[in-house]
């Protein structure tokens, strides 16, 4: 997985699917686009609402394929109820990063008061090591975790983008 | 009832007539329950991998699909060939295969082995029960999915102590599948603006590929072509689509596709794509494919297809039958002389590049067995084809008046598949003649399957094209990879003569074309499997073929010195 900023846009698309919760879908989709010659930069998946329904956030590059294969491809499988392309679409988008870092002393607080300048947050302290935790935009992890950079991060986590349209006429089922 | 008993129970609801399978372990319980369910006939193969090919041709040749028994870790993975030829051909099929107890899975046990993940990409869905309660509706949504929309093989993997367990099954006709949505409301929103341009271009051309034969479109292709004026080519899948000896048949296309379908192609200035997926033997070079076309009309019954290899102006996403049908009525007649320049043009295409072969070397041509194959054909026989050199004489001497049916892998290309595919194609059709054609390096691969075609009495002509080598490589390595022949000579094969009278059924072998009559009398008058080796030109090859990488403009021809 490697930064999508770094690519042209428009070969990475963000796609939301609800899929059927039963064993093996996951594989199902990460399968088909490896078949296909995609390549998943970020993927989450959580229950929805439905009992049942899973819903997929994915930014998949489309390789060398027409970039509405990935929504083609996808909707192809039966375990896949809905695709959206939400590539060009209004959408929100949120990610979620926690950020350990090995600091201590006064490099501690000038540490923590970029976090909270930021709008992050220290969720867990050690003797030898705090946690913080910061969501938001793709582009907004990107620049909390330049700014902690410089004080050393040894660990990272994050979540891969959850996204949504913010258009009314998006239909759940 | 046990699992066993729901799972016979479930496929005679569905109509199932044979099962090609192989028992084992991890399917005992459904095979101990088999003879209870008599309607149900088995034809006990000699590889899974023959009757997966088996399943394949019975569906090829009569639309239900095949249905496929193995048991668990090998049995099951030595069907994953044959699903994958089904797949990348669209044929409906069904495996059902054993696994190991749901306590066991997961611990390597004795024969188990991740058939779900090794089907899946090689399947349209696969399913692995562990519940018995959920194993009549699983079968019907298999059988279901199987035969709608773009149909692929489906796999049910059936853990065994779920074939021992009992519960009363319910029987639901009502499918839940939220998620597949095959094309059942064709969107024919496009169908007028197609018909309009068809009528329009100067220089049109149809190319037909599978998914006309699939959807039983024949006629409506030929009444499309007809009223529009169109000259019509066909895929080496959509061979049979089209009569080739029509006056507007291009035959076929691609990269060993026929001089004047090729010249049609690079020179349309329209060119409408029927149930094909526009691969790579079709247009050789992407970028150097149809280079005049204006108008590019894709009907498939696959949203994915469009733009998937080639991106069209118009786009119907229907099955080829209902869109050429609905297509008709709005073709506008060309006025004659709109269309004669195009017409003329192709006739001398027809002229400057006919189908050529080698003559009075000495040998027997491949040509010569396939022309006179054909004629015995009386335009009605299946003919099924391996792969290599004899399919692609096969498929250009292919020369119905009207539709017919050819079988071959086009799409997975899988060599050993002719021999079991025309066993399944003749118990499918046994009305039929079924003529088997295939290289004397793909037959070995399931000429175990001899014993099928004894035991069960088929009556199928194989036609062995022996050069004694591996010919389509060979012809590669001569013409594209320096000459340099490697590990492509089978000298050390089988007396094939010998060979069929071990397995129990008559043997001949014609090394000179005066020989040939005779030899296809006998083929004709004998009841139940015979095999001619025809020892053919070793150095007979396919033409014309386009380089490997180059477009279609670059397809060669047989020198004619040697013509």
């Amino acid at each position: 997985m490697s930064t999508p900023s770094a690519e042209p846009l428009s070969r990475f698309r963000v796609l939301t699917a609800v899929v059927e919760d039963h064993p093996g879908v996951l594989t199902r989709v990460a399968g088909m686009i490896r078949r296909r010659g995609f390549n998943i930069q970020g993927l989450s998946v959580g229950p929805t609402d439905e009992r049942g329904r899973s819903r997929m956030t994915l930014t998949v590059d489309a390789g060398h394929a027409e970039v509405d294969q990935v929504q083609k491809q996808l909707d192809r499988l039966i375990e896949v109820i809905e695709v959206e392309d939400l590539t060009e679409a209004s959408r929100l988008s949120r990610e979620l990063a926690l950020v350990k870092l090995a600091v201590t002393g006064p490099q501690r607080d000038r540490a923590v008061a970029e976090v909270d300048r930021f709008g992050g947050r220290v969720v867990d302290a050690g003797a030898e090591h705090v946690i913080v935790e910061v969501s938001g935009e793709f582009d907004r992890v990107e620049r909390f975790l330049e700014l902690l950079r410089p004080y050393g991060i040894t660990d990272l986590a994050r979540s891969g983008p959850v996204a949504m349209s913010t258009e009314v006429a998006v239909h759940e089922r | 009832m046990t699992g066993a008993e729901i799972v016979l129970e479930a496929l005679q609801r569905e109509g199932v007539d044979v099962i090609f399978g192989y028992p084992g372990g991890a399917n005992l319980p459904i095979y101990q329950q088999l003879p209870r369910y008599p309607k149900l006939r088995h034809v006990l193969v000699r590889h899974e991998q023959g009757a997966a090919h088996m399943a394949d041709g019975y569906a090829r040749a009569c639309g239900r699909p095949g249905v496929v028994f193995a048991t668990s870790g090998p049995g099951a993975l030595n069907t994953i060939t044959g699903l994958a030829t089904a797949y990348m051909d669209s044929i409906p099929m069904v495996a059902i295969t054993g696994q190991q107890n749901t306590t066991l899975v997961g611990r390597d046990a004795f024969q188990e082995s991740d058939v779900i993940g090794c089907s899946m990409p090689v399947t349209k869905h696969n399913y692995m029960i562990t519940r018995v309660d959920d194993i009549a509706r699983v079968i019907h949504e298999a059988f279901h999915i199987a035969t709608t929309g773009r149909p692929g093989p489906v796999l049910i993997d059936i853990c065994k102590d779920v074939q021992q367990a009992s519960c009363e099954p319910v029987w639901r006709d009502a499918i839940e599948l939220p998620g597949y949505r095959p094309a059942f409301t064709p969107d024919l929103s496009r169908v007028r603006e197609a018909a309009d341009a068809l009528s329009r271009a100067a220089r049109p051309v149809i190319l037909a590929g599978h998914g006309v034969i699939l959807s039983g479109g024949q006629q409506e292709l030929i009444a499309l072509a007809e009223r529009s004026v169109t000259p019509t080519g066909t895929t080496l899948l959509g061979v049979g689509a089209f009569p080739v000896r029509h006056p507007l048949s291009l035959h076929m296309t691609g990269f060993m596709g026929t001089g004047w379908n090729l010249k049609a192609v690079q020179n349309a200035d329209l060119l409408m794509m029927v149930g094909m997926r526009v691969d790579d033997r079709v247009t050789a070079k992407l970028s150097e494919w149809a280079p005049n076309v204006e108008t590019f009309i894709h009907v498939d019954i696959d949203p994915s297809e469009m733009g998937k290899n080639v991106r069209p102006h118009l786009e119907v996403v229907a099955d080829a039958k209902t869109a050429l049908r609905e297509m008709l009525p709005h073709v506008q007649e060309p006025k004659p002389e709109c269309r004669r320049p195009w017409l003329t043009q192709i006739d001398r295409w027809r002229e400057e590049h006919p189908l050529k072969y080698t003559r009075s070397n000495g040998h027997l041509q491949p040509q010569d067995v396939m022309i006179e194959m054909y004629r015995r054909c009386d335009d009605d026989a299946i003919v099924v084809a391996d792969v290599g050199q004899n399919q692609i004489w096969a498929a250009l001497w292919w020369n119905y008046t009207r539709p017919g049916l050819f079988i071959n892998s086009g799409g997975a290309g899988t060599m050993g598949f002719a021999f079991p595919a025309s066993i399944g194609a003749k118990i499918a059709r046994p009305e039929k003649a079924v003529w088997c054609v295939a290289g004397e390096g793909g037959f070995v691969m399931t000429a175990q399957e001899l014993s099928v075609a004894v035991k069960h009495r088929l009556d199928i002509k194989i036609v062995l094209l022996n050069n004694f080598s591996l010919g389509m490589v060979r012809q590669f390595q001569d013409d594209f990879y320096g000459g340099v022949r490697s590990e492509v000579d089978l000298t050390e094969m089988p007396d094939f003569v010998k060979l069929a009278d071990a397995y129990g059924l008559p043997g001949l072998c014609v090394e000179r074309i005066e020989d040939m009559p005779a030899a296809f009398d006998f083929a004709e008058r004998t009841r139940g499997p015979v095999l001619i080796d025809f020892r053919i030109d070793p150095d007979a090859n396919v033409y014309p073929i386009v380089p490997l990488g180059k477009g279609l403009n670059d397809f060669t021809e047989l020198p004619d010195e040697y013509a």
